[in-house]
């Protein structure tokens, strides 16, 4: 019903948006100077980063619903994928906040390792989801577009949280803890029934994800830079 | 109407009623037969049917109903209720993404307060597995009606949850979702509206609207993001504008007139999300009234400035074309005019050429006799006023001349009154300026002076005679013929015609028989015309009458006299012979009669000669063997004494003679005449 028209509309929105995002992130974060622990005079402020990475992040969810909304239109109706597709992410594992009260106590640098780990996390299957998708047969143009453009952003979100890391609290470098993903042989299967519930589950997860991350982003910024009054 | 209809509907409920009461009873395997809301729900039932419209009282009892539950299926729902009877989830929302509530409808259960018999059950995923039981739903009251809420504690984010809904054992629906899908925020509160500004002409104005975030919506921890949308629309119109959604909390709206009043109202909805809210309440906007200074008039759209603007685009356009197509529209509205061309000569050569090749090229023309008159300066020209209607409106010159309307031969011959603007072709200014003048001047520098003195000597001749004829008309020769008339001219005028003019003054009826003259042609071929407007006329038409030199009437012959001796310069030789002779004007004018039949119509001194040496002779002149002159030149006497022609055929080829004829001195008058 609405999943068609907000399709289109993202869609159309796409382009757009990357450029929006690309006129707001300017160069890439990395390439921008960031500021050295205690330094005055500082060129990329905390503030900036975590406007960056809040657009980036909500960018990233924005695309990963279309693409799930894009996904079901096609592939998943009427096969009854809803009810199997309570399966776990592989991401359930790192134990992130699962509602305000626990997000609001646990301190901000734990839930910034936690995002790195989330999104360390996704790397690995971002980069298959890709592949796949392009082997698919008749590889939808509007889910392999999106799925290459979550995968970039992802990265650049990766490395700017990482900047942020750095800011906050300098000088403790994390191991880099992350969930292993295993769905590719599930993404490879010659089934085709089998390999689109792996696709919808996949799709499905990142959606959760990138909307996790988001709202822990938004959350950090107002705690950290706003001091708790957005 | 039949009845049946609704009758049968309600009969279908009723035994669908018992039915699902003693199914659900079979289900839940409870021992009353049948239980208590059930048989409460079965009254209400039958009291809406003896309330309906149809007025039918339908009873049924509930034995003679045993039917089984198929007929579910096939009731029509009534208000409230689904189309299959059963409870079914309606929507689950959570507001602020830290509780959520689920609503079903009721089924066929339509106003029985039976929480018992429908219950949810929840069950939610967390790390890796499912609970493997189904915990009931915590609170059915808080969200009202056949709801559960779910406060913070029940509620997790990001966690799989599935809700069923069961009635009496049964399973009747289930649904599976996560809380982040199902966020609705409430609406905004608090709204309310400032005045920005009011238009210069105080039709239109600006207002802000400010609102605030629904207050369980933790915006300020930032855990939720909202978005609004505000719409409003006049307050009898039905139709609402939408503004595209800000992530603010006020916007302006642009433009309300101030004579109508506005609803306004805003929802909100998470960030990234489909959803919306519902729509606050509704906020009344009462602009300040319009002044009485506000411009009366909106803004209409300007039809009047657009079709303005379009002619005058349009005829911009059309000026452009016509003017890059000028030359063509020229040639369609004004076709040329062919150029007179003279045979033989190419009138580029005329333009351009210069004047030794003109002369030349003239010279080889057969109406060509560059002889005489070279250095005469003082020779001008006929001046025929081409222009003059009336000179057109004749059949032939001839006509006019000899005409009884004076006037219009003045006009013929050139009724111009100034000297002025009369030039001599032979002044090189005027050589180059006009095509026509120079041809004339270069046409006509070698020879036209004969012709021309010719010419005007004859018309000059014909108006003397017009105008001596008039106090004489009794005494008017009986030939009919214009007779060339020595001209006098009274008046110390250069031009011979302006003199004729002057003195021309009585309307004389010319000749008695002008029309026997009709024939004549007294025509001159227009060789060319002076930039003065004078005509330069070449004798080159065979004329089936001649004219006769004009006679002399007596009394120019006192003139002559004293005129004669006054100036000797400018006369002309009849005028000479006339002054010599007095009594032969008869015979002249007899004479006249017979050069009638000259081919040649100017005077030529030849014919006057022959005329005057013959007295009372009526032979026809000898000049009419004569060979016809080409030119003859006209020397305009200053004073007027009369004309002499100049004659190419005389026997006194003598230039030195003939240049002089305008300077006739007695001795050559003695050796003209006989």
């Amino acid at each position: 019903m609405d999943n068609k028209g907000w399709s289109l509309k993202a869609g159309s929105l796409l382009p757009l948006l990357l450029l929006v995002s690309e006129l707001l992130l300017g160069q890439s974060v990395d390439s921008l100077p960031i500021c050295p622990t205690g330094a005055v005079n500082c060129q990329v402020s905390l503030r900036d980063l975590f406007d960056r990475a809040v657009i980036l992040s909500h960018y990233i969810h924005n695309l990963s619903s279309e693409m799930f909304n894009e996904f079901d239109k096609r592939y998943a109706q009427g096969r009854g994928f809803i009810t199997k597709a309570i399966n776990s992410c592989h991401t359930s594992s790192l134990s992130t906040p699962e509602d305000k009260e626990q997000a609001q106590q646990i301190h901000h640098e734990d839930l910034l390792n936690l995002i790195l780990r989330v999104l360390r996390s996704w790397n690995d299957p971002l980069y298959h989801l890709v592949t796949e998708v392009r082997g698919m047969q008749e590889a939808p143009d509007s889910i392999l577009s999106r799925a290459i453009e979550i995968e970039e952003q992802n990265r650049r979100l990766l490395e700017g949280m990482e900047k942020i890391v750095g800011q906050v609290h300098p000088g403790v470098k994390e191991n880099e803890v992350y969930s292993v993903w295993s769905g590719l042989p599930s993404l490879q299967m010659a089934d085709e029934d089998t390999r689109l519930f792996a696709f919808y589950n996949l799709l499905h997860c990142l959606r959760r994800d990138s909307h996790k991350i988001d709202n822990y982003l938004k959350l950090l910024k107002c705690r950290i830079v706003y001091d708790s009054n957005c | 109407m039949r009845a049946a209809g609704p009758t049968g509907m309600d009969l279908w409920q009723l035994l669908l009623t018992l039915a699902v009461a003693g199914s659900g009873n079979a289900v839940s395997g409870s021992e009353a037969p049948i239980p208590k809301d059930s048989q409460v729900f079965i009254f209400s039932w039958l009291q809406r049917i003896c309330n309906s419209r149809t007025g039918l009282f339908f009873l049924a009892t509930p034995a003679t109903l045993g039917r089984p539950s198929q007929s579910l299926q096939r009731v029509n729902p009534g208000p409230g209720t689904n189309s299959s009877g059963k409870p079914k989830f309606t929507k689950c929302r959570s507001p602020e993404l830290e509780t959520f509530s689920c609503h079903w409808t009721d089924g066929v259960h339509h106003g029985l307060k039976n929480p018992g018999s429908v219950q949810l059950f929840y069950i939610r995923r967390s790390t890796q597995e499912w609970t493997q039981e189904w915990k009931e739903c915590p609170d059915y009251v808080s969200a009202g009606e056949n709801s559960c809420y779910f406060n913070s504690s029940y509620t997790s984010i990001w966690i799989p949850y599935c809700i069923k809904l069961t009635s009496n054992g049964g399973t009747v629906d289930q649904k599976c979702f996560s809380v982040e899908e199902i966020v609705q925020p409430d609406p905004p509160v608090g709204l309310n509206w400032t005045l920005l500004n009011i238009s210069l002409t105080g039709i239109h104005a600006d207002i802000q609207v400010r609102w605030e975030p629904p207050p369980n919506a933790d915006v300020q921890k930032g855990w939720i993001v909202l978005e609004y949308e505000l719409q409003y629309k006049e307050v009898n119109e039905s139709q609402w504008k939408m503004m595209d959604p800000v992530l603010s909390r006020s916007v302006p709206v642009y433009s309300l007139r101030l004579d109508k009043e506005y609803e306004v109202r805003v929802r909100s909805r998470q960030r990234n999300s489909e959803k919306y809210g519902e729509f606050s309440e509704v906020l009344y906007v009462a602009l300040p009234q319009m002044s009485p200074f506000a411009c009366e008039e909106d803004f209409q759209f300007p039809w009047f400035l657009i079709i303005i603007f379009g002619i005058f685009g349009l005829t911009m356009i059309l000026f452009l074309f016509i003017f890059s197509k000028q030359q063509r529209i020229k040639m369609l509205i004004l076709p040329p005019v062919p150029v007179p061309k003279i045979k033989g000569i190419d009138p580029d050569l005329l333009k351009e050429g210069k004047l030794e090749e003109v002369n030349t090229i003239l010279a080889i023309h057969d109406n060509y006799k560059p002889e005489f008159y070279n250095d005469d300066s003082w020779v001008e020209f006929i001046e025929l006023d081409i222009d003059d209607p009336d000179e057109k409106t004749e059949g032939s010159d001839t006509d006019r001349l000899l005409s009884n309307d004076h006037e219009k031969s003045l006009n013929i011959l050139g009724a111009k009154d100034d000297d002025s603007g009369r030039t001599s072709c032979y002044e090189p200014d005027i050589l180059e300026t006009d095509f026509n003048a120079s041809d004339v001047c270069d046409g006509t520098s070698e020879v036209p002076q004969p012709q021309r003195l010719k010419g005007e000597v004859d018309l000059l001749c014909l108006d003397q005679k017009n105008q001596n004829n008039l106090p004489s008309t009794d005494t008017a020769p009986t030939t009919q013929q214009p007779s060339v008339i020595l001209a006098k001219e009274n008046k110390p005028r250069p031009l011979l015609i302006s003199g004729t003019e002057s003195t021309h003054q009585a309307a004389h009826p010319q000749l008695s028989n002008p029309s026997s003259l009709a024939n004549i042609d007294f025509y001159a071929q227009v060789s060319d015309i002076t930039p003065a407007g004078s005509v330069v006329l070449s004798p080159g038409q065979k004329n089936k009458a001649g004219i006769s030199p004009c006679d002399r009437p007596p009394e120019v012959v006192s003139l002559c006299q004293a005129n004669f001796i006054m100036d000797s310069a400018y006369f002309c030789e009849a005028d000479a012979k006339k002054c010599i002779t007095v009594a032969p004007h008869v015979e002249v004018e007899s004479r006249v009669e017979p050069s009638f039949n000259q081919e040649d119509m100017y005077i030529t001194t030849e014919s006057l000669t022959t005329t005057t040496g013959r007295s009372g002779t009526a032979e026809r002149a000898p000049s009419s063997g004569m060979p016809v002159p080409d030119y003859t030149s006209i020397h305009i006497v200053q004073s007027p004494r009369g004309l002499v022609l100049n004659a190419t055929a005389l026997p006194l080829p003598d230039k030195e003679f003939l240049s002089s004829c305008g300077y006739v001195s007695t001795d050559q008058l003695n050796k003209i005449m006989p």
